[in-house]
């Protein structure tokens, strides 16, 4: 018996995954539920578990590429089979199709010509009809890609007529660049043109940060306003500690409550309708070092203060190994963003998530314990009046921490 | 609107026709007291005549050149050749004579000739008689060709067919005879060639002909139920074929899947694929993929036989792959 | 017989023979390509089949057919620039020199596959007996055809449904270069035609009035209803089997080559006229044309000056073709395309998807 081990799906947005190294070589026995590999997400390194006993067989996926998820990555053999554990997969029917040679999506060789210096492509004005007008005739050369990467014809037509530079664009899971990615590409932002500027290598993001720019970059049509308001902190920081738990815990407590008493801030805005939430799920911003995570404290209203406290210390522990699960971070319906650490920001706002209705911003505490709370909110949730009531509400939850913290 | 039999719209668009113009006449193996191995000719002896209704000897290349010469000297002749297996014999009389005199004589003698069989793979006839010749028939300029899928095809294009000055094969499937469908006899039928879009989609175009148009059919509609609309073509002729609908579909879904009982390698579809591709080819987001007859001489045995051609599964699955990649 | 008749036959064995000798000239000049079939020794065939056929009737002929396309009436200058590949040629310069074709002659083509003029016939014939008319479908093809299948399933279902069709043999004695007792197990053509039960008769090819007394009982009786008749002419073809064989069939030559064991100098290309010497054709009896010529005169129907006459007569007509040839138009890639659509004049091919 020969079973192919294929990518995990790990999320509901996830397409690729980076494979970040192989804990077992070829015709090594491995034991049901052992960790063959480790991959990286969007948010976190991941393990890929054997789902039966047998001995690793070849050929392997290579490690540092990004690889569509459902794709086979390598091969699970009995001992009977042992022998041609190493042997690369026939092309017969039924087979899984062969692993395409490793797409080093972004050369991070600083001297590629072609990437240090990416030249938009121009349709010439002086074509009467666009290429997909005429489609027989013979376009002038196309842009080169990147080593790897390939563009279906008509991607390369509609980046030409709509003016994408296709060497920029990122390929879709099956590492071709179709439509879809250069329609993607062209409703996207344009991209800065750096070649006037100093000269500058690429190199490519992790795969935290490149997901942190595709959920921020999403959030681009979501209409918002802030609000400010000047609340007092010390209160809260002084029960927190009388109850023993941090003062972002006790501030997401706080919020969470706030939220459970006007329903609208658990809403969220989708293209079929109002989403309401049962239940108020919390995000906290975390800076890792290397970018942005937002660990999630489920149904942050309802549950015990102390049961809260130990999910949060969990979570915490993963972030620090780098081992966040989706379903740690994904999902919550209110945000809060605590950049009080730093004395110097006395006021800051932030970016309303996908999904939630808004975002509470905290800058650093004054000498009279008081800080800047600025609400980010999704208009089409949440009107101004709304977004007032709510700060009110939370000025007197801070004023009366027992009643957050009870 | 009537329900009926292919092989019944087939005999109906006969005896339409010799009705309608006495220089019609049919000759073949068995056409006319035994009624055509396939019914298609049942009862029209009876009613025409010996003369009309001729049974031949097992003499394919000269029967089929009988009915040339009395194409040349102002008959209609339509000639029955029993399956496309036996027009290996009368390829001479197809390829060297029907398809060259009209040209030869620098277009003074028509050739209002038909010559009908039934092709394709059936139920466990053998290698000898499971075979697809379509595409030795495509490559002879000058032999038209059309492949009805339908009862209401088969009676239309078999009647345009004897109308038709040119000759023209009209190449009929062993599996279709028994089948069932709608037929109008006093519908406007479409131009002869024309190729008709079964079924509308976006996300892929879906060429077939012949038997393979309702197995294509059959498999939209189960990927229709995953969210894959997939648009059907049914060529309904194969020489010429009608490019501009191909087209235009590609040009709407970007995505060509073909599929063809003949067999792969230099089959009709090899054709479409090199053609499209001419014209489409940047319209295309993804390679055109074929779903094709193994290149093998047909397995006797059932399951080996029908794993041989194209199953309604292998077109669900050539249209997932082909569409998972968007 | 009618002296008129004698007459008109002479003339037209002479423009036969003058009319190929100019094809050759003009093939050893390099204005005809290709293959290019010659007639000269079996003009009495020809001749005297075709003499006895009414207008009605149609001719079904081989890839040595300019001779039947002209004494079946086709004009000689039609016939030469369609040898010559012409727009003016009687196919448009479509067919060429083995696919002379004319609608208005009944003529029903000359066909380069050898043994295709027997379903052919057999289908017209058919088409005639269908309309239950008078006319009679004459079928050329030489002693080598008759080892394709087509011979005996045509000649099966022409006896089988009593077609109208007179079967003709020209029996040079070779296919090509393998002399008929090196190709057929039974020399006597005739013969076979007894297997179908179809009346045959050998005659001498080279006497064009016992071939045409011959044709005319045997088309008598095709059209009296008694289904299909076969006759065999012996005749002998004085040139190779085409300007590309330099017609090493000849007896002398034949032993010549054998005596020199050289295959290879029979298939060298040959382009200047090579007859046979006078010696050579005592071999083989006496030329066809000559022996007429002489009859005529015997009998006192012609006199020498009439017959030098009638030899200028055609030496003009030929003259005239091959200038016409000369001069005519070649073909352009737009009439190629008119003669292959035609036909499809009252057809639509395809409507625009709506």
């Amino acid at each position: 018996m020969k079973q192919s081990i294929t990518m995990p799906v790990l999320s509901d947005t996830m397409e690729t995954g980076r494979l970040v190294r192989w804990n077992k070589q070829p015709g090594d026995p491995v034991k049901k539920g052992e960790a063959l590999a480790e991959v990286e997400t969007d948010k976190a390194i991941l393990d890929v578990e054997a789902f039966a006993d047998g001995f690793l067989a070849g050929p392997l996926a290579p490690v540092d590429t990004d690889i569509p998820v459902r794709q086979v990555i390598g091969y699970l053999v009995d001992e009977a089979e042992k022998g041609q554990a190493a042997t690369p997969p026939s092309p017969g029917l039924g087979e899984p199709a062969p692993i395409p040679s490793p797409a080093p999506a972004v050369s991070s060789t600083p001297s590629t010509p072609i990437m240090s210096s990416p030249s938009p492509v121009a349709v010439p004005p002086t074509q009467p009809s666009t290429a997909l007008e005429k489609a027989a005739a013979f376009p002038p050369p196309s842009t080169p890609l990147p080593t790897g990467v390939r563009a279906s014809p008509y991607a390369r037509a509609l980046a030409r007529d709509l003016g994408v530079n296709i060497a920029g664009v990122l390929p879709g899971p099956d590492g071709t660049i179709h439509a879809a990615q250069v329609l993607a590409a062209a409703l996207a932002a344009p991209e800065a043109d750096l070649r006037q500027g100093p000269p500058y290598a690429l190199e490519r993001p992790s795969t935290l940060r490149a997901a942190v720019a595709r959920n921020m970059a999403a959030t681009v049509q979501t209409p918002t306003f802030q609000i400010s308001a000047r609340l007092a902190v010390e209160p809260l920081h002084q029960a927190a500690k009388k109850a023993g738990v941090t003062l972002t815990l006790a501030m997401a407590r706080a919020c969470a409550l706030t939220v459970a008493a006007d329903p609208w801030f658990n809403h969220a805005w989708t293209a079929k309708g109002v989403a309401k939430r049962e239940r108020v799920d919390v995000g906290i911003a975390v800076d890792t070092g290397d970018g942005l995570v937002t660990p999630v404290l489920r149904d942050a209203a309802r549950r015990p203060l102390a049961e809260l406290a130990e999910d949060w210390r969990i979570l915490l522990g993963k972030v620090k190994k780098g081992r966040l699960n989706p379903e740690d971070y994904q999902g919550a319906s209110f945000y809060l963003s605590n950049l009080g650490i730093f004395p110097v920001v006395s006021h800051f706002n932030a970016i309303v998530p996908l999904g939630a209705s808004a975002i509470l911003a905290i800058a650093a505490t004054d000498t009279q314990g008081k800080a800047d709370f600025t609400l980010s909110c999704d208009h089409r949730i949440i009107f101004g009046a709304d977004a007032a009531r709510f700060l009110a509400a939370l000025a007197k939850r801070l004023d009366q921490p027992d009643s957050s913290l009870a | 609107m009537t329900e009926l039999l292919y092989w019944q719209a087939l005999n109906r668009a006969m005896d339409a026709e010799m009705a309608a113009d006495e220089t019609v006449f049919t000759l073949g193996e068995d056409v006319g007291l035994y009624g055509g191995t396939y019914r298609v000719t049942e009862g029209l002896m009876a009613k025409y005549g010996e003369w009309r209704v001729r049974d031949t000897p097992i003499s394919e290349n000269s029967f089929t050149g009988l009915g040339i010469g009395a194409a040349l000297t102002g008959l209609r002749p339509v000639v029955e050749i029993m399956t496309v297996n036996f027009a290996l014999l009368a390829m001479d009389a197809l390829v060297n004579m029907a398809a060259k005199i009209p040209f030869m004589s620098g277009g003074q003698f028509p050739m209002p000739l038909v010559i009908r069989m039934p092709g394709g793979v059936a139920r466990q006839l053998g290698a000898q008689h499971s075979q697809r010749l379509e595409h030795m028939l495509m490559n002879v300029p000058g032999l038209r060709m059309v492949v009805p899928a339908t009862p209401q095809d088969a009676y239309w294009q078999l009647r345009q067919a004897i109308r038709s000055d040119d000759p023209i094969i009209v190449l009929e499937h062993e599996l279709l005879y028994f089948s069932k469908g709608p037929m109008d006899e006093s519908a406007v039928a479409p131009a002869m060639h024309q190729a008709m879009v079964r079924r509308r989609g976006s996300a892929l175009t879906c060429i077939a002909y012949s038997r393979m148009a309702s197995l294509a059919l059959e498999a939209a509609d189960t990927l229709a139920q995953e969210g894959i609309a997939m648009e059907v073509i049914d060529l309904r002729s194969l020489s010429p074929i009608d490019w501009q609908t191909c087209q235009q579909s590609v040009e709407k879904t970007h995505r060509l899947l073909i599929v063809e009982e003949d067999c792969r390698f230099a089959g009709a579809g090899a054709e479409m694929a090199a053609t499209l591709q001419e014209r489409c080819f940047y319209l295309l987001d993804a390679p055109i993929q074929r779903v094709a007859g193994m290149d093998i001489p047909t397995p006797f045995n059932g399951a080996m036989e029908a794993a041989s051609i194209p199953r309604s599964a292998d077109i669900i699955a050539a249209a997932r792959a082909l569409t998972a990649a968007a | 017989m009618d002296r008129s008749v004698m007459a008109a036959m002479l003339r037209d064995m002479l423009l036969a023979r003058a009319f190929e000798e100019q094809a050759a000239q003009e093939y050893a000049q390099g204005n005809v390509a290709g293959f290019l079939h010659l007639y000269p020794g079996e003009e009495a065939v020809a001749v005297g089949v075709l003499h006895a056929a009414e207008p009605g009737d149609y001719v079904v002929s081989t890839y040595r057919e300019h001779v039947h396309a002209i004494v079946r009436g086709v004009p000689p200058r039609q016939v030469m620039a369609e040898i010559f590949g012409k727009k003016d040629g009687i196919s448009g310069g479509m067919g060429g020199s083995m696919h002379l074709f004319d609608r208005e002659r009944r003529f029903l083509g000359g066909y380069a596959i050898v043994g295709e003029t027997f379903p052919i016939a057999v289908g017209a014939a058919y088409a005639v007996a269908y309309r239950k008319l008078p006319e009679a479908v004459i079928c050329f093809f030489g002693d080598g055809a008759v080892n394709q299948g087509t011979f005996h399933e045509s000649l099966n279902m022409a006896a089988l449904w009593k077609l109208p069709v007179l079967f003709v043999c020209e029996n040079n004695h070779y296919q090509i270069g393998t002399e008929i007792h090196r190709h057929s197990a039974m020399v006597e053509v005739h013969k076979r035609a007894c297997a179908y039960g179809i009346p045959a008769e050998k005659v001498d090819g080279m006497d064009v009035l016992t071939v045409h007394g011959a044709a005319r009982r045997a088309l008598e009786r095709v059209r009296a209803g008694d289904g299909p008749q076969f006759l065999e002419c012996e005749t002998y073809r004085y040139r190779g089997h085409s300007m590309a064989d330099p017609g090493s069939y000849r007896p002398a030559v034949e032993v010549n080559a054998f005596v020199a064991n050289d295959p290879i100098a029979a298939a060298i290309h040959h382009a200047e006229p090579h007859y046979p010497s006078a010696e050579e054709l005592q071999c083989v009896g006496p030329d066809c044309v000559h022996r007429f010529t002489e009859h005529c005169c015997a009998e006192g129907h012609l006199d020498p000056a009439a017959v030098e006459q009638l030899r200028q007569e055609v030496g003009a007509i030929v003259q005239d073709a091959a200038a016409f040839a000369r001069q005519s138009p070649a073909p352009e890639m737009v009439d190629v395309q008119a003669a292959f659509l035609r036909n499809r004049r009252f057809e639509t091919l395809m409507e625009d998807p709506q």
